[in-house]
């Protein structure tokens, strides 16, 4: 049994005008100890699926219509909030993208990371702390008993996203969300978070979901990946078969429209590939169509008119294009 | 046309004066002697990490914070002493375009407006041949005539951006700044823009000060990069020979850094990770700035401060391991 398993999920937003589908039907599993990484421009739903695992879809506005969350084989979805408080943060835990926002900024990185031990495993105040200087030094902080009573305005970007993962991991969790960890980042201290994601990975098991837009660090992050498209899945499979040869075009622009750098650079520069327009309006969402047909050079009648069925290949690639056999 | 650059800065020094408290203070050089070229038509990528000086380089060239010592030269005549009507008519033949299209639009002007601003503030021209000239930059940008009349909000944000880029082109500049302009943008939006730049690029004959933070933008878009680390540039190539020869250690790192898809799921070997960050700006340490994060430093790199050194005619370096390869 995979240790995650998303059936049919369907995520609706209620909006001034009326109620749209911002996930829908996702369906995808997760195994221990791998990371998959979620793909796609702003608006793709990327994040939405990742509040829906933690089971803080804004209240009021975002509710999960149809589907299944299993986690270790208890559905989520149905959870009372007791039991969702006493998965997330011990074994589903989450590292969001802005460090500066999400640090509370009245209190030291010793204390909040205290707080969770508490009131997850229930350790002394002077255990607790004690235990986030530990972690404060495997997530590699220098000085970490000084550091420990710093509040987050006296730390470098760096080093507050550090605190974040020091924060997730403190109760070891199953699974570990990092939502654009390292886009607020410079690339040099991008390089070192993604060391050490890799390290404690592999020290701890933790399953990683990586949610980002950057196709290089899909590439030396994640095992498999999941590419979305307004809310829906475009493509699904491992990464190194998807980025040799994407099945759907949505997959093949994302690729082709940034410039990479590459091992040798030539003289050579050829215009970017361009994939034209921009992601339909949250409205649009739900219709009997593929919803990339208007940006997509491949489109025929059948891509207008019907959903495309998933198809699946050989080597464990799904995409979901009328098209896909002929890419 | 002659081989001599269109923009030509010499010693750029930008300081910034820091309150130290009970009437002290003392100053943070957020940009320290800093020299480069920029030929006509040519684009010079400038990158580096946030607080590397990159942003506050081009805000003095482009006269938006005051120089403290150097010189800028704009086709011959110097930019920084300009004043008056001078600067005034400097200012239509440099121009700029900023990161991020949400904030840099008045939200309370129409966006033909926006963009014909720069027309009614710096140039002469008469009412008519101004509104035949914001016609042909919506064209020229890539949006339709009737949006002329709307709001920023109306826009998304890679058409926000294309009319920051009408309104930069509006006075035909010769020299034109983008600050990181498409680093807000997602990716597919991102190659729409670049690929707008490079067009009017070779249609206008512009040149272009590229800043950015991203690596492989810069390798599609500039001729020539310089590397800027704390304030100094460390190393300064021509396209080709920075990214397949370079020479500063912190090039190197820089370059290690970036996630490639060539290789999905290994991890290049190359990989030269520089632990901790970097010195506080307002208290640097002497000699290399660099030195506190470098995996090949040596006890003089803490002393002696490294000077730009020739190793081919388009390609300075500053490393006192260069001097010590001779």
């Amino acid at each position: 049994m995979a240790l995650l398993e998303v059936e049919n999920l369907r995520i609706e937003l209620t909006t001034r005008d009326g109620t749209a589908p911002v996930i829908d039907d996702l369906s995808f599993t997760l195994e221990a100890g791998e990371t998959l990484s979620f793909v796609g421009e702003s608006g793709c739903g990327k994040s939405m699926t990742a509040l829906a695992l933690m089971g803080l879809l804004p209240d009021k506005i975002g509710r999960i219509a149809s589907g299944a969350i299993r986690f270790e084989g208890e559905d989520l979805t149905t959870a009372s909030p007791a039991r969702l408080r006493d998965i997330r943060g011990n074994d589903i835990s989450m590292i969001f993208q802005e460090p500066m926002t999400s640090l509370n900024p009245v209190f030291t990185i010793g204390e909040q990371i205290a707080e969770v031990l508490r009131a997850h495993q229930g350790l002394s105040r002077q255990a607790a702390w004690d235990h986030a200087v530990e972690l404060l030094d495997a997530v590699r902080i220098p000085n970490p008993k000084d550091r420990a009573s710093a509040y987050p305005f006296q730390m470098s970007g760096g080093q507050r996203q550090r605190a974040m993962i020091a924060m997730a991991l403190a109760c070891k969790p199953k699974i570990l969300i990092a939502d654009e960890p390292t886009t607020a980042l410079d690339v040099t201290v991008q390089a070192q978070i993604f060391d050490l994601l890799r390290d404690l990975r592999s020290q701890t098991g933790t399953s990683i979901i990586l949610i980002t837009h950057d196709m290089g660090a899909v590439a030396e992050m994640a095992e498999r990946m999941i590419v979305m498209y307004a809310g829906r899945k475009a493509e699904l499979g491992p990464v190194a078969q998807v980025i040799r040869h994407a099945r759907h075009p949505y997959t093949q622009g994302l690729i082709a429209c940034v410039p990479h750098l590459h091992d040798v650079l030539t003289e050579d520069r050829p215009e970017l590939f361009e994939v034209p327009g921009i992601v339909p309006a949250l409205k649009d969402f739900g219709q009997d169509a593929c919803l990339f047909a208007s940006r997509c050079v491949h489109v025929t009648d059948a891509c207008r008119s019907k959903r495309p069925e998933p198809v699946t290949f050989d080597n464990g690639q799904i995409a979901d294009c009328w098209h896909a056999e002929a890419m | 046309m002659t081989d001599a650059p269109l923009l030509d800065v010499q010693n750029l020094t930008v300081r910034f004066e820091v309150k130290r408290g009970w009437g002290k203070k003392s100053y943070l050089y957020a940009v320290d002697d800093v020299s480069f070229q920029v030929k006509r038509g040519q684009t010079l990528g400038i990158v580096g990490e946030s607080g590397s000086g990159k942003t506050t380089a081009a805000l003095a060239v482009a006269r938006l914070v005051n120089a403290h010592a150097g010189t800028a030269h704009l086709d011959g005549e110097d930019i920084l002493t300009k004043e008056g009507e001078e600067l005034r008519r400097m200012r239509r033949r440099v121009q700029f375009i900023f990161q991020d299209p949400y904030s840099s639009l008045n939200p309370r002007k129409r966006v033909s407006d926006i963009v014909r601003e720069p027309l009614d503030s710096l140039s002469d021209k008469s009412e008519a041949e101004k509104d035949k000239i914001v016609d042909e930059l919506f064209e020229a940008v890539g949006l339709r005539r009737e949006q002329q009349r709307l709001f920023p909000h109306q826009f998304s944000g890679g058409q926000r951006q294309r009319i920051g880029i009408a309104r930069a082109l509006a006075t035909r500049p010769e020299l034109i700044i983008c600050d990181e302009a498409v680093s807000a943008l997602d990716v597919a939006v991102q190659a729409q823009i670049l690929n707008l730049l490079r067009r009017l690029q070779k249609e206008y004959g512009l040149t272009y000060l590229f800043i950015s933070h991203d690596l492989g933008v810069v390798q599609h878009m500039c001729d020539s990069i310089a590397v800027m680390y704390m304030g100094k540039i460390v190393e300064q190539a021509d396209r080709l020979s920075l990214f397949n020869s370079a020479q500063h250690p912190y090039t190197q790192a820089l370059l290690s850094a970036v996630p490639r898809v060539d290789h999905p799921g290994q991890i290049s070997d190359k990989r030269i990770l520089i632990p901790g960050d970097p010195p506080d700006p307002s208290n640097l340490p002497p000699g290399c700035r660099f030195a506190s994060r470098c995996p090949m430093v040596q006890p003089a790199c803490k002393t002696d401060e490294p000077h730009p050194r020739e190793i081919s005619a388009s390609h300075q370096a500053a490393c006192i391991l260069l001097d010590q390869a001779e």
